[in-house]
């Protein structure tokens, strides 16, 4: 029986040994270490915490990262991973959802680790690595854990300005891998290329298809995504066969045109997902890889990761807009009406998706998840919990799916989910700013900040990177002398839409 | 031209001091979205063409370098 990814793990480190499983340029480690340092790191923790509690870490783009993670399972509690780049106000607020008594952190980011003034222990990664094995203890503590525990943590956008925690089981994860290996079909000889920092959703797939399949993944350097023409000779120098990234990461190859000077030889699979994939970039990949299986990929972090997919056959356009395909085995995936009914093919409903793989909902928060997570109001009959996602789309005839965008102001930009009332929000803060409103340029990609108010666009772009992820930050800032208006009194979009043109 | 390229930089990350900087790219302080629109401002601005040979972290460094790769794709 295998419920957790620790059956995962042991059957890996059992099947692989000393093979590679992680890699950066620096260093690199095999299976059975990663084994075994989860093991120390669980041996470490375990005396010290009780079992399902949440661990915060706070790391690199190291390979015991995943170490880290899979020690604070071996512990039988679950991580919490936070993106060390970000700034401190967003990590606090972060930890004051999580409400750990413990964290994990490099000592690269010990600095800033002691900067969060976090109130309960911080146990440094280098340190604790080489405590030995209880291997007794951790067998008891396996023993008690269900498939239905808590795996992780991960964060994202609230619209009320406090971030959502996404907490998902072991069981949904495996669910999830399982299913995308049924559409990779990777072996031990492949080679995955993370682009995804390890702390975002989007890591999980360069995490565990490896300890399901015995691949590989090599943990690309951040700065190379700046410099594509490196990225990809850094690809080949690897042999990576599989990309899982985000739209974003393959737009930026495709605009600084870097295939007109190296082309990655080994790229066998690529598979995306994050935001809608422009025609015109998903046709470069294409024409330069003509050989290479594209796979667009749908879904939000509460149904972990991705629910639907479509393997692309055709050859794209600049204006396609592809479909977001058909659910993925093990999920299910329903269109609803306002009034709960279920929407007749061809029209345009909300995204609702049903299945193991959902998540346990927003960790503690739970009148957001009361919200989201309702019951099936098509299966009355029996208890089935559903998940509104908030976007809207339709069955075509082919019986795929398409996407049609969003019922409220969450935006996808960069790849990340963005709440527009958080961006306000934030501007709301700075002094100056009497009136603004947040919107997106989609075919620019372009963040917009309108204002009034004595501000400059310095002052709260320099407040935005004290306070929020670079992608949230403004890109374009208009000051206004006053906010267009509707005759309601609401803020009138259209003319701020079309400022933007 | 120098004043030209800082107001461009300037614009595009306020929050960066691009006069003493040298690792804009190396320390990860220009991610790869700011080098998306970066090189379409400098292509647009100085009448150049920058290629994906030119991406090494060498020319997008420093201001002064990102000049120096100006200055001589103007040369060509």
């Amino acid at each position: 029986m295998q419920k957790s990814v620790l059956d995962w793990l042991d059957l890996a480190a059992c099947r692989f040994g000393d093979k590679t499983v992680f890699q950066t340029k620096e260093n690199s480690i095999c299976f059975s270490r990663l084994l075994h340092q989860s093991k120390a790191i669980g041996s470490y923790l375990c005396g010290q915490i009780m079992p399902r509690s949440p661990v915060a870490v706070l790391t690199g783009r190291r390979v015991d990262t995943p170490a880290c993670f899979l020690g604070i399972v071996q512990a039988g509690c679950f991580y919490a991973p936070m993106d060390a780049s970000m700034p401190v106000p967003r990590l606090r607020q972060n930890l004051e959802v999580l409400q750990a008594s413990h964290m994990i952190v490099d000592r690269e980011h010990l600095e800033t680790a002691t900067a969060l003034h976090f109130s309960g222990h911080i146990h440094v990664l280098e340190d604790i690595l080489q405590t030995p094995v209880q291997e007794e203890r951790l067998a008891a503590i396996r023993r008690a854990i269900t498939e239905e525990d808590p795996l992780y943590v991960i964060f994202t956008s609230g619209s009320s300005g406090i971030p959502k925690g996404v907490i998902t089981s072991h069981h949904a994860l495996m669910c999830y891998i399982e299913s995308v290996q049924k559409v990779l079909q990777l072996s031990d000889s492949d080679v995955l290329g993370n682009q995804s920092p390890l702390d975002y959703i989007a890591a999980i797939r360069d995490i565990y298809l490896p300890l399901l399949t015995g691949a590989s993944t090599v943990i690309l350097p951040k700065n190379e995504f700046s410099m594509p023409t490196q990225l990809f000779e850094t690809l080949d120098t690897y042999g990576v066969t599989t990309l899982c990234w985000s739209v974003a990461g393959l737009e930026v190859p495709a605009k600084l045109h870097a295939f007109d000077s190296v082309k990655p030889h080994f790229l066998k699979k690529v598979i995306f997902s994050g935001s809608v994939m422009p025609g015109h970039v998903l046709r470069v990949w294409q024409q330069n890889l003509p050989e290479t299986v594209f796979i667009n990929q749908y879904g939000p972090t509460e149904a972990t990761a991705s629910c639907t997919y479509h393997v692309v056959t055709e050859t794209v356009q600049d204006d396609t807009v592809l479909p977001i395909g058909i659910p993925y085995e093990n999920y299910r995936v329903v269109l609803l009406n306002e009034d709960g009914t279920e929407t007749p093919d061809g029209q345009t409903g909300e995204i609702c998706i049903s299945g193991p793989a959902l998540a346990l909902g927003y960790y503690h928060d739970p009148v957001r998840t009361a919200q989201s997570f309702i019951p099936n109001p098509l299966c009355p009959q029996y208890r089935s919990l559903l998940y509104k996602t908030g976007d809207l789309g339709s069955w075509n005839e082919q019986g795929e799916l398409e996407f049609h965008g969003r019922r409220d102001r969450q935006i996808k930009h960069m790849g990340h989910r963005i709440e527009l009332d958080e961006i306000e929000k934030t501007a709301g803060m700075v002094a100056g700013i009497e009136q603004c409103c947040a919107l997106y340029q989609k075919e620019k990609e372009q963040l917009w900040l309108f204002y009034t108010g004595e501000a400059t666009s310095r002052d709260i772009v320099l407040h935005f990177r004290q306070e929020m992820p670079a992608f949230m930050v403004p890109r374009k800032l208009m000051k206004l002398s006053a906010m267009p208006c509707l005759p309601n009194g609401k803020t009138d979009m259209r003319t701020l839409l079309s400022y933007m043109k | 031209m120098m004043e030209e390229l800082m107001n461009i930089l300037q614009e595009l990350r306020p929050d960066v001091d691009f006069e003493t900087e040298t690792s804009l790219v190396t320390g990860g302080i220009l991610d790869s979205f700011d080098i998306v629109s970066l090189v379409g401002e400098l292509n647009d601005a100085f009448d150049i063409e920058i290629k994906p040979n030119h991406l090494v972290p060498a020319n997008f460094n420093s201001a002064k370098a990102i000049l120096a790769l100006v200055e001589k794709l103007q040369d060509e």
